[in-house]
């Protein structure tokens, strides 16, 4: 009861920010009512997953500022997961979509045991050397389709099948994103507040400090990164029902992973609206820089030039991100 | 029987030994002040104790249990709390937010903790300042705060790392006010590294005293202070040669 209050309770934001989420939320709510392209759609539809990718990353990133660089093997075991399930064996998403999850989970002990005895860049680069070994192994594994992948033909079932998460249309999918979006959000909403969440913070401040405080440090960022690992996992799963077609290349690399990064730093790390936020500018600038720019033959690669632009401005500006300067320019406001 | 028992104590660091066949009890209800002057292994021996750094030999016994070989954070649940010399505030954390991640070792309810974490900062009065950040505060009330933090945690035995240093002395006084309330109303055990002797004089019942490592001195205030290793290792050897008459 405790926890579902803590969830729904947002009263430590201004009202202002309170009434702008509200806003966006029924916006975003209504939004398929009115015309709009199938691009504009889908866009907002990987701003939702992209924000989910976020918001996991920025538990233990954010809140506890270990920088995660292999979040997309995460992505790959949920959506293989699930695809492989429904494939095979006819499994609706529903099963095989906590059933990535526990894969996802038990691997992240796996891995996360040893790979917390590291600190900082150390971190950074051994979980960029997992993901990639990961994404490696699945491009040899003939059970799942090697580097061709898997693609779930629609045609074998009757749309829109619910179970199965198999839609004609993409209205279906944005509103099941948007669901777990919404989810999302009241859970990182109860774990910034939770009793783990304050240990992170004070493993993020000082690990000695921490430890002497009774936090068993080792084992508080392995319960964390379970928890980014179980939100990735979930908008794989999703991804897999909704792209259709998967292989390696396109949901374990490197890039995916550094964009989750991306998505909560830009953001603001740390804070509850800064993955949405980031998302919020980087996935329509990216589609739209690519379909714009990217379509004239000798402009090809530019999209990706202007968006390492302004994360570099970011970064050397305002490392706490976009959420960092709202934040720096109240207090001024206050004082 | 004691509270805490160090016996032969030896930390090495590489080649240095940081803290060289340390022995020495504390009983429960005491007030133990930690002198020597820099580079003593002071902190070290904190370290060690609290279980940060693993000790090269020599055993450590609390409340009956030996800690030797357990991590800091078990000796936190066992109830040893300390404070850090330098606490580097650089964190987004408030100060009542500080005191809860304290608290929050003993409970898992949010509500309990954010309960305590009141209490500590309305008896350490500090519930006005309970919604900034620590990094924002003076010195006085940010060592106020790392002592109300390890004061959430309940602790038996409460190791203070040099709580009193670059304070003015009204906040001396009213530091030591606080260490008293924690030792008289709420019973808790304490050993203080400190180099402001006014603080360590006042209120340690016993002085131990660390030189290169070494323990070279434990006794009451008043012997230690004669004591002419004592006086040796902070003033050198000219100046007790100088001073034999008035030493005694």
């Amino acid at each position: 009861m405790e926890t579902l209050n803590s969830a729904f309770d947002f009263s430590d934001f201004p009202r202002l920010d309170l009434f702008i989420a509200g806003v966006a939320a029924v916006l975003l709510l209504i939004f398929p009512v009115f015309p709009h392209s199938s691009f504009a759609m889908a866009t907002l539809i990987q701003f939702f997953m992209f924000s989910l990718y976020g918001m996991g990353w920025n538990t233990i990133g954010g809140y506890g500022g270990q920088v995660d660089l292999g979040k997309a093997q995460y992505v790959g075991i949920g959506a293989y997961t699930t695809a492989v399930m429904l494939i095979r064996w006819d499994v609706p998403f529903w099963v095989s979509m906590p059933i990535g999850v526990c894969i996802s989970v038990g691997w992240s002990f796996i891995i996360g045991y040893p790979l917390f005895r590291l600190k900082g860049h150390y971190f950074a680069i051994a979980t960029i050397a997992t993901s990639l070994v990961l994404k490696d192994l699945f491009e040899v594994w003939n059970f799942v389709g090697a580097a061709r992948g898997l693609e779930i033909s629609p045609i074998k079932y009757n749309p829109p099948d619910f179970l199965r998460l198999i839609f004609k249309e993409d209205v279906y999918y944005y509103y099941v994103i948007f669901g777990f979006f919404l989810v999302g959000i009241l859970y990182i909403n109860w774990f910034r507040k939770s009793r783990l969440g304050f240990q992170l913070r004070s493993i993020k401040d000082n690990e000695n400090v921490a430890r002497s405080l009774g936090i068993n440090v080792h084992w508080a960022k392995i319960k964390t990164y379970a928890i980014a690992t179980g939100f990735v996992s979930v908008v794989g799963s999703f991804h897999a029902c909704y792209i259709k077609n998967i292989e390696p290349e396109d949901t374990m690399s490197l890039d995916i992973s550094i964009l989750i990064a991306l998505m909560a730093m830009l953001g603001g790390a740390g804070s509850l609206w800064g993955p949405i936020i980031g998302a919020g500018i980087l996935i329509p600038l990216k589609s739209y820089l690519k379909e714009w720019l990217g379509a004239s033959a000798n402009l090809v690669g530019i999209d990706l030039i202007i968006y390492a632009a302004i994360i570099m401005l970011i970064s050397a500006t305002e490392p706490k991100g976009v959420w960092g300067i709202i934040e720096k320019i109240r207090r001024r406001k206050r004082s | 029987m004691a509270l805490l028992e160090v016996r032969h104590l030896i930390k090495d660091f590489g080649g240095l030994r940081a803290n060289d066949d340390i022995s020495f009890s504390v009983e429960k209800g005491d007030i133990i002040g930690l002198i020597g002057p820099n580079g003593a292994g002071k902190t070290t021996l904190f370290n060690c104790i609290s279980g940060l750094h693993p000790v090269t030999s020599g055993s450590i016994v609390f409340d009956g249990e030996d800690i030797t070989r357990l991590k800091a954070h078990e000796t936190a649940q066992r109830g040893m709390a300390r404070t850090f010399q330098v606490y580097a505030a650089s964190g987004d954390l408030t100060v009542e937010e500080n005191v809860m991640v304290g608290c929050y070792m003993r409970t898992r309810s949010r509500a309990k903790a954010k309960y305590r974490a009141g209490e500590l900062l309305n008896s350490l009065n500090l519930q006005d300042l309970s919604d900034y950040q620590v990094g924002e505060l003076p010195v006085a009330a940010q060592k106020k705060v790392t002592m109300a933090t390890a004061l959430g945690l309940d602790p038996k035995l409460l190791l203070l790392d040099e709580v009193a240093a670059g304070l003015n002395p009204s906040e001396i006084e009213e530091t030591i006010a606080v260490i008293k309330h924690v030792h008289n109303d709420l019973g808790i055990t304490v050993i203080l590294i400190e180099h402001v002797m006014a603080l360590v004089m006042k209120i340690s019942h016993r002085v131990v005293v660390l030189d290169y490592g070494k323990k070279i001195a434990d006794g009451n205030p008043k012997s230690v202070s004669k004591d002419p290793r004592v006086i040796k290792a902070y003033l050198g050897e000219r100046y007790v040669n100088e001073h034999k008459e008035e030493l005694g």
